[in-house]
C-alpha cells in the first residue's frame, strides 16, 4: 500500500514498521509521544520541550534546512518532516540516503486529523492515532458548546514586537479562539502571522489583547499603548506559552485555558 | 618556483578535499569512510559520505573555482587588485535575480542561472556606466568599487522587500541566497555548476591573451591591436555568467574572487591563462575548506558559508587598500 504525503511524494505502508524515527517537527515529535510511539523517536529539533521526556531524546539540530548528516547519523528508518519549501532539499536528500520520509503540513486544526492519520499508517499504530485525535477534537467540540452562547471578547494576539506581529486567520490560533468564545480582530487576513501596525491594533480597540510574558511587560511601560490600558474593560491576557505554541496534540487542552482566560467568570 | 606553485596547490586541494570528506558534524573514522567510498560498508555510513559529503566537496570545490576564475578575470580586465564579483555588486544583482527566478519558479539548472546572469548583467552595466558616466568616460577604480558596493546594498533592499511581500512559501529562502551555502548539493547541481565553470572558465582561457593586454592598460592594449572596449565588456560578462551560476548554486559567497587571485599572483604568475587555471584550483580549495569550516565549527548548526569568506576576506581587502595607498 502507497500514500501521499503533503508534498505529493509517495510513501509505502507496511513492509517494514519503522523502529527508529527522527521528527523534524515538534508538532510531529508530541504527537508520536502521545500516541504512545515515543520510545521509537531517536532523534528531535533542538527546539522540542513536549512532553518532557523528549528532552532525552538525541537533538538534531534545526528542524527547516536541517543539517541531513547529523539526521543520519541517528541511522534513521523513517524521517517526519514538514512539509515547507525550504524542507524540499533535505527530502530529497533523505530519499538518496535510502530512508523513508513523510513530509506534513501541520498549520491549522483540521490539519490534526490528516497528520495523525497519515503517522498512524506510517509508523503502524492507527488505533493509537485515532485515540489522540479523537480526544483532542472532542475537547475542542465541548469547548465549544460551553462558550456557543456568550457574547464573545475580540482580542487581538501579538505575537511579535519588532516588527508587529499578530495571529492572523490563517493561524490554528485564530480558530481556538473562536472556539473558545474569542473573536480575533485579525481573522480577516489569510496569513497566519501578519505584520500590522500598532496605530491599526488600537483603531480595532480590542476587549482583550493577548501576548507572551515578556510582550506583556514591554506592553505596559510602552507609551503607545497607556491610553488602551487605562480603560478598565480592557485586559491583557497572558496564555501558557507552552499549550499554545503548536498545533499538536495540546491544542484541546489550550482551548480550554484560551475560554478560562476569556470568560473568567464561567470558568470551573 | 612555478612547478612548485603547481604542486603545492593541487596538493593543497587534494588535502583540503579529503579532510573535507572525512571530516563532518558526525564523527567517522577513516577506514569507514573509505570503506563507504569503495562500496562496501555500513550503509548509513555509505549515505553520508556518498549522498551528502561527497556532492558539497563538489560544489563547494566548483564554487570557489567559478569564483577564483571570475575575481582573476575581473582584476586583469578592469586593472584593478580589488576587483571581484561581490563587491563590484556584480553578486548582488545575480542574487536578486535568482530570487525573482525562485519566486517565478523557474528551473533549478537552468531559468535560476539564467534569471542570476540577467540580474548580473544589469548590475555590472550600472555599476560601469556609472563609474564611466562620473569618471569622465574612463572607469575609475575607485568609483567602481563605490558603485559596486552601493548597487550591492540596493540589491540587498531588493530581496528584503521581496521578503517581506512575497509569500512566505514562494522566497522564504530568499535570506539564505544572502548568506550563502553549499547545503543544497546534489549531483545534478554539481553537473551543472560544472558545465557553467568550463563553458566560463574556457571562454575565459580562450581570451586569455586579451585580458593580458588589457591588462597593460588601454593605450597598451590598442597598440597590440586589441579592440579594448570589446575585449573588456566580453572578458567581463564571461566573468559576470561565473560568479552568477555559482549565485543561482549557493548563494551570495563573497571575496573568494578577491582574495585568491593575490594568492596566484604572489607564485609569479602573471599571464592570464595559468593565472586562471591557478585561480580555480586556489578557490577551489579555500571555499572547500570555508565549508569544512562551516560545517564543523558549531554541529549541528551551521555556519552560513558567506559568513566564513567574508570573515577572511574583509581583513584581507583592508589590507590590500592599505597597500594600494601606500603605493
Amino acid at each position: 500500500m502507497v500514500v501521499r504525503d503533503d508534498y505529493g511524494d509517495t510513501v509505502a505502508i507496511g513492509s517494514v514498521r519503522p523502529d527508529r524515527i527522527v521528527s523534524l517537527n515538534p508538532a510531529t515529535t508530541a504527537m508520536l509521544f502521545a500516541m504512545g510511539d515515543g520510545a521509537r523517536v531517536v532523534g528531535r529539533t533542538r527546539w522540542d520541550t513536549y512532553p518532557p521526556g523528549v528532552r532525552s531524546v538525541t537533538d538534531v539540530g534545526d528542524g527547516l534546512r536541517p543539517n541531513v548528516e547529523a539526521v543520519l547519523a541517528q541511522r534513521p528508518d523513517l524521517v517526519v518532516l514538514y512539509a515547507s519549501s525550504d524542507d524540499r532539499a533535505a527530502a530529497e536528500a533523505f530519499r538518496r540516503a535510502g530512508v523513508a520520509t513523510v513530509s506534513v503540513r501541520v498549520d491549522r486544526v483540521g490539519d490534526l486529523a490528516r497528520t495523525l492519520h497519515l503517522l498512524g499508517l506510517v509508523v503502524g499504530d492507527s488505533i493509537g492515532a485515532a485515540a489522540v485525535a479523537d480526544s483532542v477534537l472532542a475537547t475542542i467540540a465541548g469547548v465549544r458548546r460551553s462558550t456557543a452562547g456568550l457574547d464573545p471578547v475580540t482580542i487581538v494576539w501579538q505575537v511579535d514586537e519588532s516588527p508587529f506581529r499578530v495571529i492572523g486567520g490563517g493561524s490554528y490560533l485564530s480558530e481556538l479562539i473562536a472556539d473558545a468564545g474569542g473573536r480575533n480582530l485579525y481573522a480577516d487576513l489569510a496569513d497566519p502571522s501578519p505584520q500590522v501596525s500598532i496605530e491599526d491594533v488600537l483603531s480595532r480597540d480590542p476587549d482583550a489583547v493577548l501576548t507572551s510574558p515578556a510582550l506583556a511587560r514591554t506592553m505596559r511601560s510602552d507609551p503607545s499603548w497607556r491610553k488602551w490600558l487605562q480603560d478598565s474593560h480592557h485586559r491583557v491576557v497572558v496564555p501558557d506559552t507552552s499549550l499554545v505554541g503548536m498545533p499538536s496534540v495540546r491544542m484541546g487542552e489550550a482551548t480550554v485555558q484560551l475560554a478560562a482566560l476569556l470568560h473568567p467568570a464561567r470558568a470551573r | 618556483m612555478r612547478v612548485r606553485f603547481w604542486i603545492a596547490a593541487l596538493v593543497a586541494l587534494g588535502i583540503a578535499a579529503v579532510l573535507a570528506v572525512a571530516l563532518g558534524p558526525v564523527a567517522l573514522s577513516p577506514a569507514e569512510v573509505w570503506s563507504a567510498i569503495v562500496g562496501r560498508g555500513d550503509p548509513t555510513v555509505s549515505a553520508i559520505v556518498l549522498t551528502v559529503r561527497l556532492p558539497r566537496v563538489a560544489l563547494a570545490a566548483c564554487v570557489g573555482a567559478a569564483l577564483g576564475m571570475s575575481g582573476a578575470a575581473m582584476q586583469g580586465t578592469l586593472r584593478n587588485a580589488l576587483a571581484e564579483p561581490y563587491l563590484l555588486g556584480v553578486s548582488g544583482g545575480a542574487a536578486v535575480g535568482a530570487v525573482i527566478g525562485v519566486a517565478l519558479r523557474a528551473s533549478v539548472g537552468f531559468g535560476i542561472p539564467l534569471a542570476a546572469f540577467a540580474g548580473a548583467a544589469v548590475a555590472t552595466g550600472v555599476v560601469l556606466g556609472v563609474a564611466r558616466a562620473a569618471g569622465g568616460g574612463r572607469a575609475d577604480v575607485r568609483l567602481l568599487l563605490m558603485g559596486g558596493v552601493v548597487v550591492g546594498a540596493f540589491a540587498n533592499a531588493v530581496i528584503m522587500v521581496a521578503y517581506a511581500v512575497a509569500p512566505p512559501e514562494t522566497v522564504r529562502g530568499a535570506l539564505w541566497w544572502m548568506m550563502g551555502s553549499v547545503d543544497a548539493a546534489d549531483w545534478r547541481r554539481v553537473g551543472w555548476l560544472a558545465l557553467y565553470a568550463l563553458v566560463g572558465g574556457g571562454v575565459l582561457l580562450a581570451w586569455a591573451r586579451d585580458i593580458d593586454a588589457l591588462a597593460l592598460g588601454d593605450e597598451g592594449a590598442a597598440a597590440l591591436g586589441v579592440d579594448v572596449e570589446r575585449a573588456a565588456r566580453r572578458a567581463f560578462l564571461a566573468a559576470a555568467l561565473l560568479a552568477a551560476a555559482t549565485v543561482a548554486a549557493a548563494g551570495l559567497v563573497g571575496f573568494v574572487g578577491l582574495i585568491v587571485p593575490h594568492i596566484v599572483r604572489r607564485a609569479g604568475l602573471r599571464q592570464h591563462r595559468p593565472l586562471i587555471i591557478g585561480a580555480a584550483i586556489v578557490g577551489s580549495t579555500l571555499v572547500v575548506a570555508a565549508d569544512l569550516v562551516a560545517r564543523i565549527a558549531r554541529p549541528p548548526a551551521e555556519l552560513p558559508l558567506g559568513a566564513v569568506t567574508a570573515l577572511l576576506g574583509v581583513p584581507f581587502f583592508l589590507w590590500q587598500l592599505r597597500r594600494l595607498a601606500a603605493q
